[in-house]
């Protein structure tokens, strides 16, 4: 090695060191000094997720190497906490609900930290400015760029200071994210920052071909390489994984079916060793026709995706897969009678609409480690959505008992459905015991997270819609067609759950759907926030303003008389009632707050180069947490000798805010102070109760239910106990503010620490015990949908909103800037506000990334854009220039005080508002998203013609 | 494993020494924003010569008969923040704004966004309408070389495997130009451009010329348009013609972040709207 000797400052302390040439600034702090708030987002200088400070300047650590800072000073956001208090940008950050995941805030704090120290009084464009380079995928940066102005203007009256705690009752306050300290002092540990004695890091070789024979893969060179401990190929692991549909390689065996695919694999003792492995494994391939797109897929004698098919297991009764079509399932919507349905209508419509596979852009890409012990035991830690789905899936696979298998969930960077199911584990485990049981790790890169693991699914729509001529929908006749790609073990749930809401919340009298997920050898889909509904929607939403102008009808009438309401019923039969909400009173909201006029207009066609435009749109979204109907959640409540209170869940919070939420539902239930109630970030399947898995928005709903019942189960213990204390009928105690008592009998009551772990007498006998509580919760009456009509209820609650928005048009090139946006939902009891603005907020502008930019790019099936400089997501000077929220609160009869959920939600149907303005600017309508320069430049370019 | 050895000369007669020495396996490391990324996908061997401690090519200053001189190592934060600079030309300060994030443009150098030779680099247009030439040194000697001429394919120029560029410099004759920036990208953040174009007038010579990047293999040059007076000039007429040369010599390709068409079309924009503003002296929203 020719290490090179530098002398640095890193956050005041010195160094002299001696460094390689190749070493990063980033893998010193991170991996020599283990200075892991910094993180790694992309490695290629455009995420900042790496960012520091070096000599004053904010800099990508990833793009400077250790060699070219000697003599510099250099500062991490460790460095902003001293001597144990945040400061005033950390405060500010927690206090503005400027953290969600907390995966970029480490970067964030510092280009925020520079900005302040070179500009005193910075404006909000200067803000936006210092922190464009720093993506974050959740908080959609408005809450970022706040708190930083907060602590510019406090300085010239005695410096930032943290808003008030608020008091109790928390339900329905706006109760600080329990997590934020550890988020902005870079102590909250992700599986990206762990290291575990002994380990070996494993790198993967992909597939340059969509779809080609595996005909000889050579790995001997590789095994003879310095510092490897493990090779595997595709031939070395004989399983299929999978949620629903088991139809996954670990490693691909035979065949690869979509270019990025894993087919071999290495752990070696650094990262750099396990590339070099890479490199010198040689794989010879044979390519195969590859079917790139769902009409080729679904045409007679088109080559099989998978051509055994028959053979996968897969969840009977509620999938329908039909091999030999491509098809991995088939839903089917049967309502009423359609050609009757069509005849009754004035006017018939037919309209086709296009979505592309996108990315879901976790700031952290997907890590996993394993260790395959000597006693047959298996400890993983992953950076998942749920431990006790991967500890299912992978015994599945492996032929374990559950009990072999303990999964870890620590601190995890934003999922966005990306990570739920089941994805690295299984191949760093087969790794780590091919290499005698030393823990493997592995951390997709930003391109393999691109190419190889999933993206959300393409969707081609075609709606026939029949319309009388006041506006009210008689039919409608729809074909989704899913693009899954490669495999389909979560994509088949996501045609499933799209079909039983893909006619949009209206009352649709005669209904037929198919839903058709089909197999190509692209990337495959999964779960992205949504789940189909952003896509579905982008086509309903659409159609129905396309339908508005031909019929010379106001939008935002037509939506008015079409929507569900009291004694209606959805297209699978479900009964609307008063507890599914007010996507009227929602509507109503978003358009009187952008100023909607009936008499709105769409132009004639505005011709390119005519200045910029100005239009406003409407849409309207629904969406319900699609999981199995038997999917169920459990707490427990563990009081501490100090009566402070333990809550173990495993539903995960990645970012979404549901640990605060589920703390405030539990101090109060407890009468207790919330800073009393603990929740441990780290699930654990050894330790934490079941839960299915954080998805659907589901996890406040069921989690809030079972934390009620957990607290009721404590304070019945407690009650019990105070009584045989006291000497009285437990039914005779209240109790309030962690103290139990007989009525105007206070001051001879018992607080909970006199019964937390056992009650006392004075005479030294004991009774009662550890109050540990557990609380429950399944949906309730949920049933399989009719396999031949799709008949059923599938939802445990539906959450209705609907977005008002305004763009302009730049008709000189197509871009499409969104100036305001109004969002309305019905989430039955706002738990906490800040958390739910913050969510509609990062959601919107996570929607205006599918609106106006998001796409992957292909070229005979080989992915262009895998990385951040082909694959833009929206960054701090993308952000609109208004956004409002408003919640309607009808309380739902199951909810947790009335609460549905409304994580997902604000992101679907934002790219049909916006869609609906460009058609109503000019007079072009686009059925194929993103909107994005290019795309709307030449639409209004063809339209001119 | 790595053959990998890091230099940091303190004077360009020790970097050239160091380039002449390492016979073609030597690379300049100055921002890195760009070589730190062909760092991590290839081979590392060779030998990395750091100029960022050669405190002449960390300067802007004035040179001979009125030029302006730029050290290759002036960050393109340095650049935007110089008072002259911004000044004199202040599409040129445009230009380095436009490229990357904050943080890239405070590592990002002048001289590497030039000597990387992408053809989406935004600050070639604007620095070939000033005329500028590259100070090219080596251990045989020193030359200079007019941008125009620099450029000689997709990452690939007239830079010797030994040289190093030095300076950059714009003539005095510059300074009497009209010159304006534009680019197109996806996003409002920071994105590579499709198409960027600089345009400028030269009221004495009665000359309008467009430079057009991201459209071709280099950043290229249109024939200007002779006979502009600069009092009563109709700004729809003269963007029309520029546009209508720029696009005789830019060849677009289709590729992933655009069509050849939407190539040809924002160039022909670009003439038009940067045309507006030279004429009319205010900047285009």
């Amino acid at each position: 090695m020719n290490n090179i000797p530098i002398r640095l400052t890193i956050n005041g302390e010195a160094y002299a060191l001696e460094v390689p040439p190749h070493r990063t600034l980033l893998q010193l702090l991170k991996g020599g000094l283990h200075l892991d708030g910094v993180k790694e987002g992309c490695g290629i200088g455009e995420c900042g997720a790496c960012t520091v400070i070096v000599d004053d300047a904010p800099v990508n650590a990833c793009l400077i190497l250790a060699a070219e800072c000697d003599g510099a000073v250099i500062r991490t956001p460790e460095s902003e906490t001293q001597d144990g208090v945040l400061s005033d940008l950390q405060q500010a950050f927690i206090d503005f609900g400027a953290i969600q995941c907390g995966f970029c805030t480490a970067g964030m704090l510092s280009s925020a930290r520079a900005l302040l120290d070179r500009n005193r009084n910075p404006s909000r464009v200067e803000i936006a400015e210092a922190i464009a380079g720093n993506y974050c995928r959740c908080t959609g940066y408005q809450p970022i760029i706040d708190a930083i102005a907060a602590v510019a203007a406090a300085r010239d009256h005695g410096g930032y200071q943290a808003s008030p705690v608020p008091p109790g009752p928390y339900v329905g306050g706006s109760t600080k994210r329990i997590d934020g300290p550890a988020k902005v002092t870079g102590s909250a540990q992700f599986v990206h920052d762990m290291v575990l004695p002994g380990m070996l890091y494993a790198r993967i070789k992909t597939s340059p071909h969509p779809a080609a024979r595996i005909l000889k893969i050579d790995t001997a060179k590789a095994r003879q390489m310095p510092g490897v401990r493990a090779v595997l190929v595709g031939a070395d692991l004989p399983y299929k994984l999978g949620l629903y549909m088991v139809d996954k390689d670990i490693l691909a065996r035979g065949q690869v079916r979509h270019q990025g695919e894993a087919v071999a694999a290495v752990a070696a003792l650094s990262i750099e060793e396990a590339e070099a492995a890479v490199d010198a494994i040689e794989v010879t391939y044979e390519e195969t026709p590859a079917v790139l797109d769902v009409g080729t897929a679904l045409k007679d004698g088109a080559p099989q995706v998978h051509p055994d098919l028959a053979s996968y297991s897969f969840m009977k009764g509620v999938f329908f897969p039909a091999p030999g079509r491509n098809i991995a399932h088939h839903q089917k919507i049967r309502k009423g009678d359609v050609a009757k349905g069509f005849a009754q209508a004035a006017r018939v419509f037919e309209h086709s609409f296009e979505n592309p596979p996108v990315q879901h852009v976790p700031m952290e890409t997907h890590a996993a480690i394993a260790q395959a012990l000597p006693t047959g035991e298996v400890d993983i830690i992953t950076s998942a959505q749920s431990p006790f789905t991967v500890r299912s899936l992978f015994c599945h696979t492996f032929k374990l008992p559950l009990q072999k298998v303990r999964v870890r969930v620590p601190y995890v960077g934003g999922g966005f459905g990306g990570k739920a199911g089941i994805h690295l584990e299984p191949l760093v485990y087969c790794l780590s015991k091919a290499a005698g049981g030393r823990p493997v790790k592995i951390i997709a890169t930003r391109e393999e997270e691109f190419n190889t693991l999933p993206s959300r699914q393409g969707l081609s729509s075609r709606i026939k819609t029949g319309v009388k001529s006041d506006g009210q929908i008689t039919a409608m006749e729809i074909e989704y067609l899913w693009d899954a790609g490669a495999y389909a073990d979560y994509g088949v749930n996501i045609g499933r759950a799209a079909a039983y809401s893909g006619a949009g919340p209206y009352v649709v009298p005669s209904c037929k759907l198919d839903s058709k997920v089909v197999y190509t050898n692209k990337i495959y889909g999964t779960a992205y926030r949504g789940f189909g509904h952003l896509e579905v929607l982008w086509g309903i939403e659409r159609n129905l303003d396309i339908i508005a102008r031909a019929m010379n009808i106001d939008p935002y009438v037509l939506r008015q008389r079409n929507l569900l309401r009291v004694g209606e019923t959805t297209i699978t039969g479900e009964e609307f009632t008063t507890g599914h909400g007010r996507p009227e009173e929602c509507l109503r909201l978003v358009a009187k707050a952008i100023g909607w006029e009936p008499a709105a207009r769409a132009p004639a066609p505005i011709k390119p180069g005519s200045g910029k435009v100005r239009g406003k749109g409407l849409a309207m979204l629904h969406k319900a947490p699609a999981m199995p109907t038997y999917t169920s959640c459990s707490v427990v409540i563990k009081l501490e000798p100090d009566a402070s209170a333990t809550l173990l869940v495993s539903g995960i919070d990645y970012g979404q805010g549901t640990y605060t939420t589920l703390a405030q539902i539990a101090a109060d239930a407890l009468t207790i102070p919330i800073d009393r109630v603990h929740v441990p970030w780290e699930a654990d399947t050894q330790f934490t109760p079941y839960d299915w898995q954080t998805v659907a928005s589901r996890f406040t709903v069921m989690g809030g239910n079972a934390v009620i019942e957990a607290a009721r189960d404590c304070l019945a213990q407690i009650r019990k106990t105070a009584a045989a204390a006291l000497g009285v009928d437990p039914e005779a105690l209240v109790i309030e503010r962690g103290r139990v008592f007989v009525p105007g009998k206070a001051d001879a009551g018992l607080d909970f620490k006199q019964l937390a772990v056992g009650y006392t007498f004075p005479n030294g006998n004991s009774i009662g015990g550890p109050v540990i509580g557990h609380g429950r919760y399944i949906a309730h009456g949920l049933t399989n949908l009719d396999p031949e009509t799709g008949q059923g209820r599938p939802a445990l609650n539906w959450t209705y909103g609907a977005h008002g928005v305004e763009v302009e048009v730049d008709t000189d090139t197509g871009e499409v800037r969104l100036l305001r946006i109004a969002s309305a939902f019905d989430p039955g009891k706002v738990l906490n506000e800040q958390q739910c603005r913050t969510q509609v907020i990062g959601g919107v502008v996570q929607g205006l990334g599918s609106a106006v930019a998001e796409k992957f790019v292909f070229a005979n099936g080989r992915l262009l854009n895998n990385s951040f400089v082909d694959y833009k997501i929206p960054t701090a000077k993308d952000v609109p220039g208004e956004m409002q929220q408003f919640f309607v609160e009808t309380p739902h009869p199951e909810g947790p005080h009335g609460a549905r959920g409304i994580a997902e939600h604000p992101m679907i149907s934002v790219p049909s508002a916006i869609g609906n303005a460009v058609a109503n600017a000019t007079g072009v309508e686009i059925m194929t998203l993103p909107l994005d320069p290019e795309a709307v430049y030449l639409a209004l370019k063809r339209a001119a013609r | 494993m790595h053959d990998l050895h890091y230099e940091r000369p303190r004077t360009t007669a020790e970097a050239c020494g160091l380039l002449a020495a390492a016979k073609g396996r030597a690379m300049i490391l100055a921002g890195g924003t760009d070589l730190q990324i062909r760092l991590r996908d290839q081979p590392r061997a060779g030998l990395i010569v750091d100029i960022k401690k050669i405190p002449e090519l960390c300067s802007i200053r004035p040179g001979a008969a009125g030029a302006l001189e730029i050290g290759s190592a002036v960050t393109l934060r340095a650049l935007i923040d110089d008072p002259t600079v911004g000044a004199a030309f202040p599409a040129l300060a445009l230009a380095a704004l436009a490229v990357g994030s904050f943080q890239v443009r405070g590592r990002a150098t002048l001289g590497g966004n030039l000597c990387n030779a992408s053809p989406c680099m935004d600050t070639a247009p604007v620095l070939l309408l000033l005329g500028a030439s590259l100070r090219l040194q080596s251990a045989r000697g020193s030359r200079e070389l007019p941008l125009t001429r620099f450029f000689t394919g997709v990452k690939r120029t007239l830079l010797e495997p030994d040289e190093l560029c030095t300076t950059i410099l714009i003539p005095a004759a510059a300074r009497r130009l009209v010159t304006a920036f534009g680019k197109v990208k996806r996003v409002q953040g920071h994105d590579l451009a499709l198409v960027n174009a600089a345009v400028s007038l030269d009221p004495e010579a009665e000359t309008l010329g467009a430079a057009i990047g991201s459209a071709a293999t280099t950043p290229v040059v249109c024939e200007p348009l002779t006979g502009v007076s600069s009092r009563s000039p109709d700004a729809a007429l003269l963007g029309d013609a520029l546009a209508g040369a720029a696009l005789k010599v830019i060849q677009p390709i289709d590729d992933v972040r655009a069509s050849a068409e939407y190539r040809r079309d924002m160039t022909a924009m670009l003439c038009r709207r940067l045309v507006r503003e030279v004429v009319s002296g205010r900047r285009a929203s």
